[in-house]
């Protein structure tokens, strides 16, 4: 489904088009609301809310825009009044918290740190799965190049020569003018 | 491609790299501290797709309702963005003469995947008038373009100024340094630029100053308002 024509309907509130939008916009709404609230269950929530919110609005919507600021937009809100009722609803004294509890996790994200999490999102995910791989297991995992040689199986030779050009990618994709 | 671009790379990597300065470590720290952070990474359940589209055909059958929440309808009517992706906030400096060779690479990946890029960064606000112009209002909308910050003022109640008359809006830093980002004579729709960043010049007003040589800012305010970001 072309770009445009998606929009348009998406617009019209056709259901096809929601799943359309789903998948090429899903992930990025999921790191959004996951980015404010830290757990899986939370931000699944609020990311199924936010393309309801979305679907509703749709008819408002300028199909000449961009789908994907306009739902991070919706995102950040519903994940923000989540955190919100989460806060309200966690009557227990911090010290009898789990750690990592997801209504504890972090504060509200600004719009600016969601614009960076949704773009060091997508830039990771335009690089090719034997990259993404490695820089996962660098970055979130903590793994070094010789421990990640050794899990793959392959030299590590390999690892650092396939994680330098990953992270070349991310460079050239995130590597923009700063004021 | 040059040896200090490189050097960064490696440390984005995750290398020891002595030769960066601590403002260039401190910014690739950040983008590492992204690529660390699980909301990069995580990916919701499989279900969930189905599950947004049973939740959305179940609406569509009970009738569409308004969508009176403020989280789907708020965003003011930005200008039409012109291919710019969002700003990140890392100097292109920092990746330097590196940039245009690796440019090839992002077209490519970007025309591969097909996808959409984002919106630049932006703020809005809403002005008031002064005690000098109670009856002026409007808004405004800030946007980070490759020029710089383009500000799409729309305001009411103040006349039309000329015989040597004008009106000079500025942004305002926390630490009360003044930028001058434009002259006009009317204010119903005037397109202004800033290269001061308005992620730090947020307030913003206008005066009412004479054409005599004095650029300073006359003090007589009529139109203030604060920048707040766009989500």
């Amino acid at each position: 489904m072309q770009e445009g024509d998606l929009r348009a309907r998406f617009r019209q509130g056709d259901p096809d088009a929601v799943r359309e939008v789903y998948r090429s916009h899903g992930r990025l709404v999921y790191a959004v609301t996951y980015k404010v609230l830290g757990g899986r269950d939370l931000a699944e929530e609020a990311t199924q809310q936010t393309f309801v919110k979305a679907w509703r609005a749709a008819q408002r919507f300028d199909e000449r825009r961009e789908l994907g600021p306009w739902l991070a937009a919706i995102a950040r809100r519903v994940a923000i009044d989540l955190y919100r009722r989460e806060a309200v609803r966690a009557a227990d004294p911090l010290e009898s918290a789990a750690p990592g509890e997801s209504a504890l996790v972090s504060t509200p994200e600004s719009a600016e740190a969601m614009y960076d999490v949704w773009e060091v999102r997508e830039a990771v995910a335009q690089l090719p799965p034997d990259e993404q791989q490695i820089v996962r297991l660098q970055h979130l995992d903590g793994f070094t190049h010789a421990q990640i040689a050794e899990r793959l199986g392959v030299a590590a030779g390999t690892v650092k020569s396939r994680s330098f050009r990953a992270h070349k990618r991310l460079a050239a994709m995130l590597g923009h003018l700063r004021e | 491609m040059s040896t200090s671009d490189d050097d960064r790379i490696a440390y984005l990597s995750g290398e020891d790299v002595d030769s960066l300065s601590p403002q260039e470590q401190a910014e690739l720290d950040e983008v590492r501290g992204l690529l660390a952070t699980p909301a990069t990474w995580e990916e919701p359940d499989a279900a969930l797709e189905d599950r947004i589209v049973s939740a959305i055909a179940e609406e569509a059958r009970r009738g569409r309702p308004v969508e009176t929440a403020h989280a789907a309808t708020a965003e003011p009517q930005a200008p039409r963005r012109r291919g710019f992706r969002w700003p990140f906030r890392r100097p292109a400096l920092v990746f330097g003469g590196f940039a245009a060779a690796a440019a090839a690479i992002a077209v490519a990946v970007v025309l591969a995947v097909g996808s959409s890029s984002p919106a630049p960064l932006q703020f809005a606000m809403v002005v008031s008038g002064t005690s000098l112009a109670p009856g002026a209002h409007g808004s405004a909308t800030l946007t980070k373009r490759d020029s710089g910050w383009e500000i799409q003022l729309s305001a009411t109640g103040l006349p039309h100024l000329a015989n040597g008359r004008y009106y000079q809006a500025w942004l305002k830093n926390a630490a009360g340094i003044l930028v001058p980002v434009g002259t006009f004579n009317d204010a119903e729709h005037v397109i202004l630029w800033s290269g001061a960043p308005v992620t730090q010049f947020r307030s913003f007003s206008v005066t009412e100053q004479l054409a005599n040589g004095n650029p300073v800012s006359s003090g007589q305010r009529v139109l203030v308002g604060t920048a707040q970001p766009v989500h």
